[in-house]
């Protein structure tokens, strides 16, 4: 204590010289408007730092629960994805035939499922009877064909592909010839065209279209090229080697399509 | 006014306020619309309270001298911080321009026994602490040092000139 005196007393002058000089800057500061200014701007550059230091810190501290937010937040827009859902958005896309009526509506769909390689192909789509897909619809890919719906339940459908050695398809040529389109279960590019007249001129390249006979897929989808043909002695007949515009196998996107008039043209059955 | 005794204190205190305030507050030179160059007596004032004053009360009494011309000049605080700072500082002054016997201990710095150079040394050291720091709080910033540094060179001459002048009118006589 006596020391503590000692060098108060020896040091007098300078704690007097403190002080004053803090009296001093407190009526400057509050009686000085430009001091003023600049006291309140550096008090507020030092409290700044200070304070943004504490947020920092005080995040470190909330690190845990932010995180549990966050990943409650991730979940829920997981579940909000796409493929964690059962998308029951109907894509209507329609083609209007040459009589400018409708006819034909094309709901998109997607290859969900696929059969193991094998010389009868099948796969599942993601859309069913409460879209509206019955037995007998085609389905097509953005070019080419893919299959025929074989088995619908309410949400999937199983497709016959067109690699299915029973899946038989009317397809034609620009020159109005016509035939069957068949799978020999062999080559996944190339299908056989049965039953054209052996008098036709067929040339190599020549384009093949869906015929539209089957009520299965719209007019004119291009389904190949001609890659050559062969006549069948004997029986009046040639066959024709197609080559695939599309590998229906590995397509994803495809579009069922739904006949509308399909009803109506199965009462013209053929007569007896 | 001339002596050592607490009238003749208050006398020139009261001199040297009615000179700041009243003739030397209305000098300042500058241009481009700002003054840089200020008379400034607080000095002198400082350096004529007597050598035995004890060193407390030399700052108490500079900085009711410098918050007495701060009144007058409407800047609470700034002439009377300087005015603090150059009454601390005297003793430094002092103390390095101590002659080889001593000061006279009964008297306020003398102008018989002290020569003119003396006392232009020792009123520059208080001139330049006081006009250095008066700017300082003035600007109350260090990057005004440019301004600080200009004012500061520009005014410490002209009062000091002013307070030498002084000293032969205030100089105190035993």
């Amino acid at each position: 204590m006596e020391q503590i005196l000692r060098i108060l007393y020896n040091n007098s002058s300078f704690f007097t010289f403190a002080v004053l000089q803090l009296l001093c800057l407190y009526l400057i500061v509050n009686f000085n408007s430009p001091q003023n200014a600049i006291a309140a701007e550096t008090a507020s550059i030092f409290t700044g730092s200070i304070e943004s230091a504490t947020v920092k810190a005080e995040g470190y501290l909330n690190l845990d629960e932010e995180n549990e937010i966050q990943r409650r937040e991730i979940a829920d827009l997981r579940s909000r994805l796409p493929e964690s859902g059962y998308s029951t958005t109907v894509g209507i896309d329609s083609i209007e035939d040459q009589a400018y009526a409708q006819r034909f509506i094309h709901l998109t769909a997607n290859v969900v499922n696929r059969s193991p390689y094998s010389p009868n192909n099948t796969l599942v789509i993601d859309r069913g009877t409460s879209q509206g897909v019955a037995i007998g619809q085609g389905v097509i890919g953005s070019k080419g064909l893919i299959g025929i719906v074989a088995l619908p339940t309410e949400n999937f459908s199983r497709v016959i592909s067109v690699l299915h050695r029973s899946a038989r398809i009317s397809a034609g040529l620009r020159n109005n010839a016509y035939g069957t389109l068949q799978w020999d279960g062999q080559d996944p590019r190339r299908m056989k065209m049965t039953d054209i007249a052996e008098y036709l001129t067929i040339a190599k390249g020549d384009t093949v279209f869906t015929t539209g006979f089957s009520n299965v897929f719209p007019t004119g989808q291009v389904i190949g090229t001609v890659e050559s043909s062969e006549v069948q002695p004997g029986t009046g007949s040639q066959n024709l080697i197609i080559e695939l515009i599309n590998d229906p196998l590995h397509t994803n996107n495809a579009f069922v399509i739904r006949d509308l008039f399909k009803d109506e043209l199965a009462k013209l059955k053929p007569l007896k | 006014m001339g002596g050592v005794d607490p009238v003749s204190n208050i006398v020139r205190f009261l001199v040297i306020l009615f000179l700041q305030v009243f003739i030397f507050r209305q000098v300042s030179l500058g241009w481009g619309g700002a003054d840089y160059m200020f008379i400034f007596l607080g000095p002198l004032f400082i350096a004529l309270i007597p050598l035995r004053t004890p060193r407390p009360l030399t700052v108490i009494f500079a900085f009711l001298f410098g918050i007495s011309v701060d009144f007058f000049h409407e800047t609470l605080g700034v002439h009377a911080a300087a005015a603090t700072f150059c009454g601390y500082a005297r003793q430094f002054a002092l103390a390095i321009l101590e002659p080889h016997d001593g000061y006279k201990v009964k008297a306020s710095p003398d102008g018989k026994d002290l020569s003119l150079s003396w006392w232009l040394s020792y009123l520059a050291y208080l001139v330049a602490g006081y006009t250095i720091f008066y700017f300082s709080m003035e600007a109350f910033s260090p990057v005004f040092w440019k301004q600080i540094t200009l004012k500061s060179l520009l005014t410490a001459p002209a009062s000091l000139l002013l307070c030498v002048i002084m000293i032969a009118f205030l100089r105190p006589r035993i």
